[in-house]
């Protein structure tokens, strides 16, 4: 007899998960959408003459034509080539990792490079370094692509015209020996951040040549307000970093310290360790969060405060006060006698501060107050002073030496320029063009200095507008050094020669200052010798190691220093009172994007393609504003067909417009909107091009963070926007499952035993079971109470597993392509949502229903309960994805490989091939699919595979063949910065795996399935304070029956662990 | 009326059926044969641009697979050596045969001997050396009796099948890890190469993968 499964649905006491407010609203639309296999389109070919039949009959026709000429028959003559003299330690076909960094505005990330034959194809974390151990984001893991991208310039131009170095050196020595004659001030140099001790050393050597010579730095996200505020509250040259895992309560206002603009990767890993529950009993921290927008933070927050970025300031203050009533202190009476009085920002309840600060102060110096780094310097002081009060400063907030040294701003560089004073302009990275503030007007200035040259990787606006544009390397071509968050050392090793004649910013400094071209390390090793001040043999050593391991432990450390609290007080009279915002007149605030951060990436694919995690948004930006001020501006979004029909509007501040989309984001602050900049880069190259929509034009350097007065007026105009946050809709079964650490304590079992798992009857499978007689045993689990759904794994995947970019035009089809997505489900009421991430990738089934429907069994399973995929057998029917109760099989709709994206349509007709450079970057290990196949997440099975062969090797004629627990991580895992995900063999009962499949709290996806996923989750546990005003203290659905009624069945089929043990 | 099918028609369909019938069989053993790796690899032997002669390195001077092939203890891939292997005795010995002038030039030159690839696993194919030469699987096994080779030569099908054969069973062609190397290994008088396989297998504890991920990825 057919078994129909009913899905159940949710009890109807239960709380209800939504992901978009179409399926909070239910409209007719997504209503349809859901009981669709795919997108509407996506499975036909409904804008094509040639139906799919007549195409299989040309197709036959045409097989048969070729048949007969037998063209194919003869084997290729192939060539093996190997080195004339085999350089050292190289082992072909064996990989190495060599530890670098990626160089970043706030400080560098160290990182592992592995390189196949000598070409890197996949970042890792430092294992080493203390403040990473290993984890990485998805900015470091998607670096590799830039590397490799085929836009990237290959020649020297001048004037736009191929130039030859000669002529360059020429230049320079002009321009040098005319600078001399005036000290330099004709000079001028505009640099990014890189904290690189070398280029500090260089920059000196040069002001040493020209004194009067100008060195400013721009970084459009780094205004340095944070340092401004450090230095007022604890002298100059500091600056103020978090020690997350230190604090067992943290408020953090408007600052996003998960994302990747605001925080490190350490602040994720200090987060997580507090927050990892795994018996009833163990502690959590509290995170509060106020913000205008929701973030990854708001994700993680136990309770969450929408509050504009204008209002933080007044909100501070109030906190103050109340820190001040709770534990009067001398410091913040300083700090506060000066301070406005300020009104409270609307809709806030005084309670949620006072019951927020109560608990701040109950946790004494285990407490940190976080204010995002973009607010003004008088709000950021006032943060300061707050955990200066709370006695945070030297636990949970350290105070260090500032990292990067003081320059000239972008501004009064502006101005030397419109004196006529600088005839020469030197740009090392950077895009001023695009991304200086709107008022200056880069563009002008830049064509009224008559020399210009810029150093950048990338073509972008600044360098077609200069007279000279010299190629710059990718981090992982030149010898460098930079200094990590923490204040360590880190070295840039390179990996390969510059794919093009590509220069470093140092070795383009040298030619300034008349240095030779620096052989290899010679720089950054002088530098280094320098700091370390070793003697030769010594030296030798060291240098050695630090290469080798990567980085220089911070030997200055922490300062533990003292408040100023009366120069805090001097800055507080400038915090403005919040401005009254209402539909006409609206607060912006420029947000960072998670995707291509302020524009650098725009040109990479995978950061492209990878959804923001709280929009879902790909390939595009939009104006973020929450539903009530979208209603009252008549702006809406829809849902059609999965993709996002957005209104698009003409948004003004002062006299500048733009025209952009808007999204109606829940959880967004009211009469306040976030726009995200770094998007509508034509020049970038075929991948920016045509990629949302430039919200710099709207920033000037008084409006850089916050603007006030924005307005928005609906163009009639749509836009459409390719959201993944549809795709794949589980619907409504329970998938999240969350308790309050309370109700945790009570009922640690509680997620077994959600809605219909409960009532499981014993269950069976039609078909019979895989042996799984293997050595190990493959599962994996993920904590959802320490993943903050920062998509680093989507990216690592997409790296390691040689997962092709598909394009904006087939995201709107649903057919992207990534193995690993992570699921954003808003719970609550729209304008006032919680949200849990819960990452999905193949759960690996032990009764799959896949393999099950495939009639060619290219889909089976292995005797170590993985669920394979034979991509050379598949032949593309589709029944696998259809059977697949999670919707976690992604199919090659094309030769996504092969075939430009905008010309997929073309057929047989389109231009054959993808580009050289790009066919580096593939993992040698994992096959490259082609069209009409059929794949999934494989955990990693090409590491899975090289750990048991390198055991085996290992063994030689021993008989102990197994993989060391530990010793072997699937992609994402490796990548993760919250270690939510782990991996590892069943088989071995002490593994981390085993151990936490055990835990009460563990529990699989539609369980009553009865498919056996060896995926499972452990259930999300949050730490709501009762005391705050609107608490939700309890997460558990209620039951409805008695507790002895119905459970005799529950948990038969749960774990087959003892199957097969 | 006449008829209208003259009596030889009585004959037609048998005949078409028979002639049906061998034409099918042809095409179907000429598939079986011809179109399988046994036919289509077996037997490949192009010529290189060096005529290197493994019988006179080996079996003459008693050269060691692994002194030019130095990755296939470590690697997935078994090295060809690069020019600086063969230059390491071809400066002394035979230094002006104009046989070796390929090598002299790519040494002088610094360009690779570009090597014609005879043994080719398809791309998803993921197939390591080193796990098998140091479980027990002679060189021979796959590659045949190279020592004997002035040419090099397919001397095996490399099929799907044929792999299978030896992951199913490697008792069949397990041999002591100091013997890897000796392509020329008989077992010992007395024993059976079953009875040490199976004593191999027993004792390392070897299962060779025979799902499909053991290979594909």
């Amino acid at each position: 007899m057919k078994r129909i499964i009913e899905h159940p649905s949710a009890p109807a006491n239960g709380r209800t998960y939504w992901r978009s407010l179409g399926e909070y609203a239910r409209t007719p639309d997504f209503e349809e959408w859901l009981h669709r296999e795919f997108p509407a389109g996506a499975a036909e070919w409904d804008n094509d003459p040639l139906s799919r039949r007549s195409f299989l009959r040309l197709m036959g026709a045409s097989l048969a034509l070729a048949g007969l000429g037998l063209s194919g028959c003869r084997r290729p003559e192939a060539h093996l080539v190997p080195f004339t003299q085999t350089p050292e330690w190289v082992i072909s076909g064996k990989n190495m990792s060599f530890a670098t960094a990626q160089p970043r505005r706030r400080g560098a990330v160290p990182l592992l490079a592995t390189t196949f034959d000598g070409r890197p194809t996949k970042m890792e974390g430092n294992p080493l370094h203390p403040a990473s151990q290993g984890a990485s984001d998805n900015h470091a893991q998607a670096s590799v692509l830039d590397l490799y991208d085929p836009a990237r310039r290959r020649h020297l131009t001048r004037s736009g015209k191929k130039a030859e170095v000669s002529e360059l050196e020429a230049e320079i020595n002009r321009i040098r020996a005319e600078a001399a004659g005036n000290g330099g001030a004709s000079l001028a140099i505009l640099a990014d951040e890189t904290l690189s001790p070398t280029r500090e050393r260089l920059r000196a050597e040069l002001l040493r040549q020209f004194p009067q010579c100008t060195w400013a730095v721009y970084e459009p996200l780094a205004p340095g307000r944070d340092l401004e505020a450090a230095a007022a509250a604890f002298g100059t040259g500091t600056e103020v970093r978090p020690d997350l895992s230190a604090a067992k309560t943290i408020l953090a206002v408007d600052c996003d310290f998960l994302g990747s603009d605001e925080g490190d990767i350490s602040d994720t890993r200090g987060f997580a360790s507090g927050r990892r529950i795994r018996k009833p009993g163990d502690s959590s921290n509290r995170l509060y969060v106020a913000e205008p927008r929701f973030s990854l933070t708001g994700t993680m927050a136990d309770h969450r405060l929408r509050l504009r970025a204008g209002a933080v300031g007044s909100f501070l203050l109030e906190l103050a006060r109340q820190v001040r009533s709770l534990r009067p202190n001398s410091e913040l009476n300083v700090v506060l006698s000066k301070s406005p009085d300020l009104p409270l920002p609307q809709g806030v309840d005084p309670a949620w501060i006072r019951e927020c600060a109560a608990d701040l102060v109950a946790q004494g110096n285990r407490s940190l107050v976080l204010v995002g780094r973009r607010q003004p310097a008088a709000v950021q002081a006032l943060g300061y002073a707050i955990n200066a009060a709370l006695g945070n400063v030297g636990t949970a907030l350290r105070v260090q030496p500032r990292l990067s040294a003081p320059s000239t701003t972008i501004q009064s560089l502006s101005e030397k320029i419109r004196s006529n004073s600088i005839r020469t302009l030197i740009l090392l990275g950077g895009d001023p063009v695009y991304n200086a503030p709107a008022e200056l007007g880069w563009a002008n200035l830049l064509a009224s200095v008559p020399n210009t040259f810029h150093l950048s990787p990338v073509f972008n606006a600044t360098s077609a507008m200069s007279t000279w544009f010299i190629p710059g390397t990718h981090y992982l071509e030149a010898w460098g050094d930079a200094l990590a968050a923490d204040g360590s050392t880190l070295c840039i090793q390179p990996m390969i020669q510059p794919l093009w004649a590509g220069e470093s910013q140092l070795e383009f400094l040298t030619r300034w200052i008349g240095q030779p071209k620096p052989m290899g390390p010679a720089l950054v090793r002088e530098t280094f010798s320098l700091r370390t001040k070793l003697g030769a043999e010594k030296l030798e050593q060291e240098w050695n190691d630090f290469v080798r391991e990567g980085f220089l432990t911070n030997s200055a450390g922490s300062t533990s220093r003292a408040l100023n609290s009366s120069g805090v007080a001097a800055l507080l009279p400038n915090i403005d009172s919040p401005a009254s915002s209402e539909a006409g007149s609206l607060e912006a605030v420029f947000t960072h994007s998670g995707a291509v951060d302020d524009g650098r990436y725009a040109n990479n694919g995978w950061l492209q393609e990878w959804p923001d995690p709280m929009t879902k948004l790909t390939w595009d930006n939009a104006i973020l504003l929450s539903s009530k001020t979208a209603d009252s501006l008549g702006l809406k979004n829809e849902i059609i067909n999965g993709i996002l029909v957005a209104d698009m509007v003409k948004a003004t501040l002062g006299t500048r417009t733009v025209e952009a989309p808007v999204v109606v984001a829940p959880g967004h602050a009211d009469f306040a909107v976030s726009l995200p900049v770094g998007y509508g880069q034509d020049f970038l190259g075929p991948v920016a091009k045509g990629a949302g929509f430039d919200a710099y034009a709207l920033r000037t350097t008084d409006s850089d963070y916050i603007a006030q007065g924005l307005r928005l007026e609906r163009t009639g105009k749509t836009r459409q926007l390719a959201v993944t946050q549809e795709h794949q809709v589980m619907e409504g079964r329970d998938l999240v499952r969350e308790a309050a650490l309370s109700e945790f304590n009570q009922n640690p079992g509680w997620a077994k035993k959600v809605g219909m798992d409960a009532h499981i009857p014993k269950n069976q499978t039609f078909y019979p079971s895989p042996k799984l007689t293997g050595e190990h045993q493959w599962a994996m689990v993920v904590d959802l109470s320490t993943c903050t759904g920062c998509n680093a794994c989507v990216t690592a995947c997409t790296a390691e597993n040689n997962i092709p970019v598909v394009g904006k035009d087939q995201v709107m089809k649903g057919r992207e392509m990534h193995w690993i997505r992570v699921d954003r489900y808003y719970t609550g009421e729209p304008e006032e949502p919680e949200a849990v991430s819960q990452p999905v990738a193949c759960m690996q089934c032990e009764n799959a229903p896949c393999e099950t429907v495939c009639p060619v069994n290219a889909t089976v399973h292995n005797e170590e309960g993985l669920n394979v995929m034979a991509y050379n057998r598949c032949i593309g029917t589709r029944y696998c994805a259809n059977n697949c109760p999670y919707k976690v099989r992604r199919f090659n709709f094309f030769d996504y490989n092969q075939r430009p994206l905008d010309k997929l349509y073309w057929g047989p007709l389109a231009p054959k091939g993808t580009e050289e450079t790009l066919k580096l970057q593939k993992n040698p290990n994992v096959t490259v699919r082609m069209r009409g196949v059929m794949e999934k997440c494989t955990f990693c099975v090409q590491r899975i595979e090289e750990a048991k062969i390198n055991a085996r090797v290992k063994a030689r004629d021993s008989d102990n063949i197994r993989i060391p627990s530990g010793s072997l991580q699937t992609a994402c895992q490796q990548a993760c910065p919250a270690d939510a995900i782990v991996f590892g063999d069943l088989k071995d009962e002490q593994s981390e795996v085993s151990q936490l499949r055990s835990l009460p709290q563990n529990y699989s996806l539609l369980e009553y399935l009865n498919v056996r996923p060896r995926l499972t989750y452990l259930g999300r546990i949050r730490n709501p304070n009762p005391a705050m005003p609107g608490a939700r203290t309890s997460y558990v659905p209620a039951h409805g029956h008695e507790e002895s009624h119905g459970h005799e069945n529950s948990g038969e089929n749960q774990n087959s662990e003892e199957a097969h043990k | 009326m006449a008829n209208i099918f003259p009596r030889w028609t009585n004959w037609l369909p048998i005949k078409i059926l028979v002639c049906v019938a061998v034409v099918a069989a042809s095409v179907i053993s000429g598939m079986a044969y011809y179109f399988t790796p046994k036919y289509t690899r077996v037997g490949y032997q192009p010529t290189q641009p060096v005529a290197f002669d493994h019988s006179l390195h080996v079996n003459q001077l008693g050269m060691d697979c692994r002194y030019c092939h130095t990755g296939v203890e470590k690697s997935s891939h078994s090295n060809v050596p690069g020019t600086q292997t063969c230059m390491n005795c071809h400066t002394q010995i035979k230094s002006l045969s104009p046989k070796l002038a390929p090598i002299r030039d790519s040494w002088k030159t610094g360009q690779p001997v570009p090597w014609v690839r005879i043994h080719k696993a398809p791309d998803y194919v993921y197939f390591n050396h080193s796990v098998h030469v140091n479980r027990g699987v002679s060189c021979v096994a796959c590659h045949g009796q190279v020592n004997h080779m002035e040419v090099v030569y397919h001397a095996k099908p490399h099929s799907m099948g044929w792999c299978l054969e030896c992951h199913r069973a490697p008792q069949n062609h397990l041999r002591p890890l100091d013997q890897i190397t000796n392509l020329d290994w008989k077992p010992p008088a007395g024993t059976t190469q079953r009875e040490l396989g199976e004593k191999f297998v027993h004792d390392w504890n070897v299962n060779p993968p025979v799902s499909c991920s053991g290979c594909h990825r």
